[in-house]
């Protein structure tokens, strides 16, 4: 359910990142004379100022496909880890299990990168000939054989 | 006639059977055959027994141990002989080469006529000691025959043996009543070294005892030669291919003198023995143990049928299969007879004594003891369940139980023991420990689908802006 949860908070990320988009501008730009005011306008940012304008020029600047990739991602860090985590506290007894459950979510999340590489509009000069189509199709292969691999292990 | 004769075999066959296990064929060697007649009530219950005896002279030139390469007798006594060697068919050599050939052997010293040089260096060869003045004889000024030898106190009494140590069979010891007396006349005490494991002494001499050169003339001894239970009189020798060795210190102790006769002992150490009575002597008993052991009619173990079989809460019907898999739970059963004068009878170890079966390449990799789990008429069985290593390769059954007294049981049954095969792994979902990476399989899995459902879904919406300006689908 977890996916489905995450997949249904980004699913409408037309109109929710446009909403956020127009909150956290109306935010900052009053933050930034707040903020600047007392460090006597040196120019200077403080590290929250900074990570909130990092956090707005992505959510300003990222396709939304790629924000969907990003989201997914995280998902299977946090999948990922807490199976090594597991794997730390419990032990690696069915260890073919561990590297099976392990390598799947690490697999993924690889080959969600390689897809996210292809399909960002930044390295269009790189992959002239690969279309997003023809990476997602890649992506969708690739994963198969993964998938199927992964589930052979575990036995 | 012909039922008669039939009548014979059946006879014949009743008396081949009373006799030791390995053959009645025994040689004796004298050097007067008129010495015969002193030993012969010993002779007589070797007869009775069921020995077929064939009497020589070292000196003749008939005797052999070996006929066509192969043993002529089985057995051999050597009594003592007054010449300086045994000749040339008895050589060390040829003793050495019929003990390996199996046969067994018991030999007797006396301190009256010196040991030939021959069998000195036999017994050497064999780690047996003897005193190097060659009219040594063991003497105990407490434990001596007041009514034969108050003078010298060359006859030594003794107690039945007791056990050497604990978790072996003590053939020797009678009905275990005690009270019983050894005559032990004018013997040679024998040192045996320390190296070989296949030595082991039946009956050593008492504490006070020590052995005396009666030549030597001075008034105090200085160099003792050995002294109290340093001093083997019985000892005996099982080769690895379990012939017998024995060497008897006294062969006047098997004379009918000393069978029948009465002894009445000495004021020993703290007092002992000073009501005692005249006793008869057991000799005649102790001889009967000492020969048939060394003779091989008590002590002889033998292996019957061998079974190991899949145990895996059936019993599989298949016994010795040629290959196991690694964890199978297998159940190992071997039967073990002793022979017992004239029959096979049960083998029983003794209390602290243990039969043990290992499973072994190279090194075993369980010793497990083997609980008896039934008796036939003649035999014990001895079994024991166990799983399997997880380690695949050739293994071996093997029983590997070698005890004095007894003959040695060496018996190894190789199988092969394979490692699981792809599919007889347990599923993962059956063990709980990978439910947590099913678990996280199945997540990716989802994750993906739906991933893959929102990309489908969801229009690629082309940006306006981008950072190298670039247009863009």
């Amino acid at each position: 359910m977890a996916p489905k949860r995450s997949n249904a908070r980004e699913s409408t990320p037309s109109t929710t990142a446009t909403s956020q988009i127009s909150t956290p501008a109306a935010t900052s730009t009053p933050s930034v004379p707040v903020k600047s005011t007392p460090k006597s306008s040196s120019g200077n940012l403080s590290p929250q100022e900074v990570a909130l304008s990092i956090w707005q020029n992505y959510l300003d600047t990222t396709p939304q496909r790629t924000k969907l990739i990003d989201v997914f991602m995280t998902f299977l860090v946090v999948v990922g880890a807490l199976q090594f985590v597991y794997c730390v506290i419990a032990g690696n007894y069915p260890f073919n299990a561990f590297l099976s459950g392990f390598s799947a979510t690490v697999g993924q999340f690889v080959l969600t990168a390689s897809l996210r590489i292809q399909t960002n509009t930044e390295n269009k000069a790189e992959f002239t000939s690969v279309s997003p189509e023809r990476a997602f199709a890649d992506y969708v292969f690739g994963s198969l054989i993964l998938h199927f691999f992964c589930v052979n292990f575990i036995n | 006639m012909r039922w008669l004769l039939s009548f014979l075999f059946l006879g014949l066959l009743g008396v081949a059977q009373a006799l030791s296990a390995s053959g009645n064929r025994l040689l004796v060697v004298l050097e007067e055959l008129d010495d015969k007649s002193k030993y012969s009530k010993y002779f007589g219950d070797l007869e009775g027994r069921g020995f077929q005896i064939t009497y020589e002279s070292p000196k003749s030139e008939s005797v052999g141990l070996f006929t066509l390469g192969e043993r002529a007798y089985e057995h051999l006594l050597i009594l003592p002989s007054k010449s300086k060697g045994l000749g040339p068919n008895l050589t060390p050599k040829i003793l050495l080469e019929f003990i390996n050939k199996g046969g067994n052997i018991l030999l007797t010293l006396s301190a009256i006529t010196p040991t030939p040089t021959a069998l000195v260096s036999l017994l050497l060869e064999l780690d047996i000691h003897l005193p190097t003045e060659r009219n040594a004889l063991v003497v105990d000024h407490f434990n001596y025959d007041t009514l034969s030898a108050s003078e010298k106190h060359d006859v030594v009494l003794l107690p039945r043996p007791d056990t050497i140590r604990p978790g072996v069979k003590n053939f020797f010891k009678g009905d275990g009543k005690g009270g019983e007396v050894i005559a032990f006349p004018r013997g040679v005490g024998q040192s045996l070294g320390n190296t070989s494991p296949l030595l082991t002494p039946v009956l050593r001499a008492p504490r006070t005892a020590y052995s005396y050169n009666p030549k030597d003339e001075a008034e105090s001894l200085e160099d003792v030669f050995a002294a109290g239970p340093q001093l083997s009189l019985v000892t005996t020798m099982q080769a690895r291919n379990s012939a017998r060795f024995t060497v008897v210190g006294s062969a006047e102790m098997l004379e009918d003198g000393w069978f029948t006769g009465e002894v009445k002992r000495s004021v020993g150490m703290g007092g002992v023995g000073t009501d005692a009575k005249k006793v008869k002597t057991c000799n005649q008993a102790f001889a009967k143990e000492i020969t048939g052991w060394a003779f091989q009619e008590i002590g002889v173990l033998k292996v019957g049928k061998i079974e190991h079989r899949l145990n895996e809460g059936v019993r599989s019907n298949i016994t010795n299969p040629k290959i196991y898999r690694v964890k199978n739970d297998v159940e190992y059963s071997i039967e073990l007879s002793e022979w017992s004068w004239d029959k096979w009878v049960p083998f029983t170890p003794v209390a602290e004594d243990v039969v043990q079966l290992e499973f072994s390449m190279l090194s075993p990799f369980h010793r497990l003891d083997l609980a008896a789990s039934g008796t036939t008429t003649n035999s014990t069985v001895f079994t024991t369940s166990f799983k399997l290593p997880d380690q695949h390769g050739i293994f071996n059954f093997k029983v590997n139980y070698k005890r004095p007294f007894l003959t040695n049981v060496e018996e190894k049954n190789t199988v092969t023991v394979r490692h699981f095969a792809h599919d007889e792994y347990p599923r993962s979902w059956v063990i709980s420990g990978a439910w947590p990476w099913i678990a996280g399989i199945a997540a990716t899995i989802t994750g993906w689908l739906g991933f893959v459902a929102l990309w489908l879904w969801s229009k690629p919406v082309p940006l306006k802006l981008t950072t190298s300006g670039k247009k863009i689908q």
